[in-house]
């Protein structure tokens, strides 16, 4: 099952998510940081965006490609509506972003995220697939 | 897996020395917190950061602690020049989090048939939430590494404020040994249009009330008299700050392990402070610390305007002035006395603040004879706490006090308690007029998503590490 779920961390949040495919599970964790970020569902998938990061592992590639696209959004007031994660291994990523730019008369956000963090980070192989958990900072 | 305590007082605790740890901890709580905090994680958090190499002293937690990434928040640690570590994630992601405390010559009657414009004026002249900012401030890079390297002198040198402000600034709004060359492409382009922002979450701008007076002789010092007009600003080094800690938190995780550093938890990742990553962190940080210093030094400028407009008055008459302005996230040099020697050490504040003792050659000459001013938030409901440093903070907790109440309801919770209220009517019957960005941080927010601040200064004042001078209610409060 692709899912995920928030987690409650008494000053901050978290992501708890689970994918067939490690694909499917990184797709899971951005839809997860976007739900934290706003509950907007009026985002047109109008602009793609090129995304490519590395780790050293499995958890700092889900610490990286999670930053990304905070730094998508703070930088560049992009906004993602999709993500399409094109190819994925332990330590690379690449996926396209589909999204717009942040509209302050349409787009309503709820919350600031300062970061991603490595703290209780995980990234597991489990029967049915993928399963990590990552908390940001507020 | 529960943590040891023994008690030593009615407000400190020790966590006694055993497996990897290299120093006691020590907490300072009273027992209803200390029976809070045995069900949380933050004592596990207190224990592994008495781990790292050349700590001195205890590992150290505030009464307002809790469960932070790797270092507790409410948590002080002191480390060896030569022997010990610096590490990003005792100082947090919000480099030089901090508050300023600004003082009015008006009074609450002055000011309360104007409260409401008020709170309008600095809603609009002070950006808050996200991608908001000043149209007029723009900023290039070569102009950005000015203010990484001046902090708030260069918002002075711009026409922000006045030279007298830099008085009263922890580190004279400038924190040494700024490196811009050390600063990544990504974390200028965060900050470039953050500069001058609020941000949201816990952070805030308000408009006080000085309520009550504790000690009449510091007030008196501090300028501070019962229904006098004070503002606080709450906010950080913004998305540069956030970057900065990110980087070097992944700098660190391969410099731990390239001098053996043995790590409990990825996030207390750490080098050596004499290893070119130490040191390259600490240039950083410094940088991330003076971006937070003139992004208050502006929010200062466009208060004293609001206060202007909306009141007709000038600036002389106002005489809006700089109490103080301290960081709540810092890590600094610093010598200190311990065990009878003199030591040069790196002190990590990560949600405490510095609270030096009166005649100390760091705590300004005006409020040299009361001790250096503390800045005590609490929560958008209820009053903040203006206190002073004292002697026992400078020989217990290395110059260190609180920095705040602490939360006690995650978001899910406090927005579950007030699902179904009026927020703003609940606080308008209070005499508290909000103004916020975002409707989820107006109820995230409330004030039993906190803990009493009141019970998180008495324990400091017990224990004597902290004096109250003043405490202060909120009339307007901006939020992002």
């Amino acid at each position: 099952m692709n899912s995920f779920r928030l987690l409650e961390h008494t000053a901050d949040m978290g992501i708890a998510a689970e994918g067939e495919t490690l694909a499917a599970l990184f797709q899971q964790a951005a839809l997860g940081l976007r739900q934290i970020i706003t509950a907007c569902t009026d985002i047109q998938p109008s602009q793609e965006i090129l995304v490519e990061v590395q780790g050293q592992d499995r958890e700092e590639l889900l610490v990286n490609w999670l930053s990304e696209l905070l730094f998508l959004l703070e930088s560049r007031q992009f906004l993602p509506a999709a993500f399409e994660i094109d190819s994925v291994t332990d330590y690379q990523l690449r996926a396209r972003v589909r999204g717009e730019t942040l509209d302050a008369d349409r787009h309503y956000l709820e919350r600031e995220i300062k970061a991603v963090t490595y703290h209780q980070i995980k990234v597991e192989e489990t029967a049915s697939g993928w399963r990590a958990q990552v908390f940001v900072d507020l | 897996m529960s943590v040891k305590v023994q008690q030593i007082d009615a407000c400190r605790w020790r966590i006694p020395r055993e497996g990897a740890m290299r120093t006691d901890g020590l907490v300072f709580a009273d027992r209803a917190m200390m029976a809070v905090l045995q069900k949380e994680k933050a004592l596990e958090q207190v224990r592994n950061v008495a781990t790292l190499p050349g700590i001195v002293g205890p590992s150290i937690a505030m009464p307002d602690i809790h469960w932070g990434y790797g270092f507790p928040i409410g948590g002080v640690a002191a480390f060896d020049a030569e022997q010990g570590v610096v590490s990003p994630g005792g100082v947090g992601y919000d480099i030089n989090c901090g508050v300023r405390l600004l003082r009015t010559e008006l009074t609450v009657g002055e000011v309360r048939p104007w409260i409401e414009k008020l709170a309008d004026e600095l809603f609009r002249n002070v950006p808050s939430g996200i991608g908001s900012h000043r149209r007029d401030l723009k900023l290039s890079v070569a102009e950005e590494r000015k203010v990484l390297t001046k902090g708030a002198r260069w918002a002075v040198e711009n026409g922000f404020g006045r030279a007298e402000d830099l008085e009263h600034i922890e580190e004279k709004g400038t924190l040494a040994g700024a490196d811009p060359e050390v600063i990544s492409d990504r974390a200028l382009e965060r900050g470039r249009n953050q500069l001058g922002t609020l941000g949201s979450g816990n952070h805030f701008l308000e408009v006080d009330l000085v309520e009550e007076i504790g000690d009449q002789q510091a007030a008196n010092v501090l300028g501070l008299f019962p229904g006098q007009i004070t503002v606080t600003i709450h906010t950080g080094s913004r998305g540069l700050g956030y970057q900065v800690c990110d980087d070097y938190l992944r700098m660190m995780l391969h410099a731990a392990s390239k001098y053996g550093i043995e790590l409990p938890d990825r996030q207390l990742c750490c080098a050596p402070l004499n290893s070119p990553e130490g040191k390259q962190y600490l240039a950083a940080m410094a940088c991330a610390a003076n971006f937070a210093f003139a992004n208050r030094q502006l929010i200062t400028a466009w208060v004293r305007e609001s206060f202007e407009r909306v009141l007709g008055k000038s600036p002389d008459e106002l005489r809006i002035s700089t109490v103080y302005d301290v960081c709540h996230n810092i890590a600094k040099m610093e010598t200190h006395q311990f065990e009878g020697q003199t030591r040069r050490l790196c002190v990590h504040r990560k949600g405490a603040t510095r609270a030096f003792p009166p005649g100390h050659a760091d705590t300004p000459e005006l409020y040299r004879s009361v001790g250096q001013p503390v800045l005590i938030p609490g929560d958008m409901g209820r009053y903040s706490y203006v206190l002073v440093g004292t002697q026992g903070a400078f020989e217990e907790t290395f110059g260190s006090t609180c920095h705040g109440a602490g939360r006690v309801l995650s978001r899910h919770a406090a927005k579950k308690l007030a699902r179904g209220r009026n927020i703003e009517a609940e606080l308008a019957a209070r005499g508290i007029i909000i103004r916020a960005s975002s409707r989820a941080t107006l109820a995230e927010e409330i004030s039993e998503s906190y803990k009493d601040v009141l019970d998180v200064v008495n324990v400091v004042e017990q224990a004597g590490i902290g004096k109250i001078v003043a405490r202060l209610r909120p009339l307007a409060v901006i939020k992002g």
